[in-house]
């Protein structure tokens, strides 16, 4: 392609530009009409296919559902950074960390990192459950050992109660 | 040619959004005020490429989260003297809504070029009956379709989407007078399509 012709070219081009321009301005169609500016020296071809395009184009638009579940997500991430924000981290990037899940048994789960006083923690809840074990079996043995007079009575009573009711 | 007289508002006009940025950088969840001003068209401009309405939502979500997040990285340069490049927020915008465009395609390991095919045209003009004359706007929508890739997002970026060519030429990273080319090329393409798909039909016309 020669040199002139390119220039020619873009010369068209240029030209194409200014009346898609004025086709696709963003004003009343009372100011320059729906076809755009009747002047420009726009090949007749460009510009009927240009005023075609402009008015048979169809702009498409999600489902209202999208619109919303979309919406929701990002008031969810905005909400993530609005903290940083407030605290005047502005420029920096996002962090969002996961929370780690609760262990499920404070006896056995201890992070590596973690203070001793977790480790305290743990020994202290596990001393509690076997000194309250030991103590039931304390007082039901208790119970049963018991010597006192009256006790003994009962337990005779008891004794002497069962064969006769199976006698009769 | 009015073209110095143009210029002026043609660039001015870039700088809509700075108020609406400015906002959502101080409170995020004012980003709504973007997020519904530009959705419909980042969806359409999606929808063209990826001619698959699924596609098209996965893309335009992934847009708007990534705007969002890093809506701090984006540098507004929209002044009258920058001229060629400016960089406004729907620039920025458009700008990775291609490129989840282009990832979105190489996950479904879909052709770059590959125009929107005949089945898919129909369901969507359904939904636009009312707005747009069915047949034209298929026959319209199928010529830029069997265009090339990047004349074919030049064109929608421009027709449909509304962007100045020196927007476009931020989105595409093209030089202005290259895009201006490039769309120039784009219309006498579809202009003979559109001829040739209307002598077969008789009807329809460009007529000029």
């Amino acid at each position: 392609m020669s040199v002139h012709r390119r220039d020619v070219g873009e010369v068209e081009a240029l030209i194409t530009d200014r009346y898609l321009d004025s086709l696709l301005a963003i004003q009343p169609a009372s100011v320059l009409g729906p076809l755009g500016d009747p002047n420009m020296p726009v090949g007749a071809a460009v510009r009927v296919v240009s005023q075609r395009l402009a008015s048979d184009l169809p702009r498409f638009h999600p489902s209202f559902r999208f619109e919303e579940r979309l919406a929701l997500r990002l008031a969810e991430v905005a909400a993530s950074m609005r903290l940083p924000i407030a605290a005047g981290g502005e420029g920096q990037s996002v962090a969002i960390r996961r929370i780690p899940p609760a262990p499920q048994d404070p006896l056995l789960v201890v992070g590596d990192g973690e203070l001793d006083a977790r480790e305290s923690r743990q020994y202290l809840i596990g001393g509690a459950v076997a000194a309250s074990a030991l103590s039931l079996a304390g007082a039901w043995l208790a119970w049963r050992r018991r010597t006192s007079p009256m006790a003994r009575a009962i337990r005779a009573a008891h004794a002497t109660r069962q064969p006769a009711g199976h006698g009769s | 040619m009015g073209a110095a007289k143009d210029a002026v508002p043609r660039i001015a006009h870039l700088d809509q959004d700075r108020h609406l940025v400015e906002a959502a950088r101080r409170e995020p969840a004012r980003f709504d005020a973007l997020y519904r001003r530009y959705l419909a068209r980042v969806y359409s401009y999606a929808y063209y490429e990826l001619g698959d309405h699924h596609l098209a939502e996965d893309a335009t979500e992934a847009t708007f989260v990534s705007a969002l997040t890093n809506l701090h990285r984006f540098e507004e340069r929209a002044r009258p003297a920058d001229g060629e490049g400016a960089s406004t927020f729907r620039v920025w915008l458009f700008q990775i809504a291609r490129n989840e465009i282009a990832g979105e395609r190489r996950r479904t390991r879909r052709h770059p070029v590959e125009p929107i095919g005949e089945t898919i045209v129909a369901d969507p003009l359904d939904v636009e009956a009312a707005a747009v004359q069915r047949d034209q706007a298929r026959e319209a929508w199928r010529a830029v379709g069997r265009l090339p890739g990047e004349r074919r997002q030049a064109m929608v970026l421009r027709f449909v989407d509304e962007l100045s060519t020196a927007e476009i030429a931020g989105v595409l990273g093209r030089s202005e007078g290259a895009v201006r080319v490039l769309i120039h090329r784009a219309l006498r393409s579809v202009a003979k399509d559109l001829k040739g798909s209307e002598r077969d039909d008789g009807e329809h016309g460009l007529t000029s």
